[in-house]
């Protein structure tokens, strides 16, 4: 019964970040293109790590007996990456998004997911701030 | 007169509760009822944050202009920022002090380090109270990094809206370690 109150709860949630992970692995990947150096090396590592995130979590999303949403195809881009700078503020805005999604993870009942959430949030905001080179206030809440 | 004196147990009868009317509820004469757990959980990381922005303001000293005030201040900035959040969503009856910090400090009248007792409550990992000391930028990154941690563990024991604000400013402290060079 608790663990059909967990997912009942979770899973929403844990899509809702596997989706944005998945759009952060399509967005790097044009992004890291735009890059060279040391930049292209940080875009790599970013986008490795946002694909095991996204394993993770089609992961823990099976174990709550449902099934992950797939990743699409195609990403409508928030606006024209042509240059390094560009490409860095793509990043930024997929660390924002991917923030923001685990933000709701924060607010299901489980404190493991809770925590899992806010973690994950830490480490997206720490890129975030690399690509944007400053820091918020609110990582993942609205201003 | 004798009608009156007859009447007057009856009176008495109708003019007292009912059973089922008799107030069960906390003794209104034994002072205000204790604060819900959100509510001194609040409380606490309202310190911590006070407490955080003492030291940030301690390791800018009096020259704002020096290379490492200006890189700092935004961070403190951001605490400010931090502080004004967390204190608008506790709300608090006329009359009442804001933390038990600032009720420690008025019954202390004056005292210069207001948030020097609650700091340590709040889970901030060392942060607050007077700055003793000159403040290295490894003490603000420990003092980021428990911050951060602290925020963390208290996410279970709050409701959801609450949790998420919480986890916000974590993650806003991590960015800080990673500013100071950690």
């Amino acid at each position: 019964m608790m663990a059909t109150v967990t997912a009942a709860g979770a899973v929403p949630a844990l899509q809702a970040a596997l989706a944005a992970e998945d759009a952060a692995v399509f967005g790097y990947g044009v992004a890291g293109a735009h890059l060279s150096g040391s930049s292209q090396s940080a875009a790599t590592q970013d986008w490795i790590r946002h694909n095991e995130a996204r394993d993770i979590l089609s992961a823990m999303i099976s174990a709550l007996g449902a099934t992950p949403v797939a990743a699409l195809a195609f990403y409508r881009l928030p606006f024209a990456v042509d240059n390094a700078a560009s490409a860095a503020a793509l990043a930024a805005y997929l660390e924002d998004g991917v923030t923001r999604a685990y933000l709701g993870l924060v607010a299901v009942r489980d404190q493991r997911l809770r925590t899992f959430g806010a973690l994950a949030m830490q480490v997206c905001a720490q890129c975030a701030a690399f690509w944007r080179g400053s820091t918020q206030a609110f990582p993942g809440l609205e201003p | 007169m004798l009608a009156s004196a007859a009447a007057l147990p009856v009176l008495l009868a109708t003019a007292s509760c009912r059973s089922q009317d008799v107030f069960t509820g906390p003794d209104p004469l034994a002072g205000p009822p204790r604060p819900a757990p959100d509510v001194i959980t609040l409380q606490a990381v309202i310190a911590a944050e006070q407490g955080m922005i003492q030291l940030y303001r301690a390791a800018i000293g009096g020259d704002r202009a020096a290379p490492r005030a200006r890189g700092l201040e935004p961070l403190l900035a951001e605490h400010q920022q931090h502080l004004a959040r967390l204190r608008a969503r506790l709300i608090v009856p006329p009359g009442a002090p804001a933390t038990p910090a600032a009720q420690a400090s008025s019954q202390a009248q004056g005292s210069s380090s207001p948030s020097s007792g609650a700091a340590g409550a709040g889970g901030a990992g060392g942060a607050g109270g007077a700055a003793r000391g000159r403040v290295t930028t490894a003490r603000l990154r420990a003092a980021e990094r428990g911050s951060a941690a602290g925020l963390v563990r208290r996410l279970g024991t709050v409701e959801p809206a609450l949790a998420q604000l919480f986890a916000s400013i974590a993650a806003s402290d991590a960015t800080h370690v990673t500013a100071l060079g950690g």
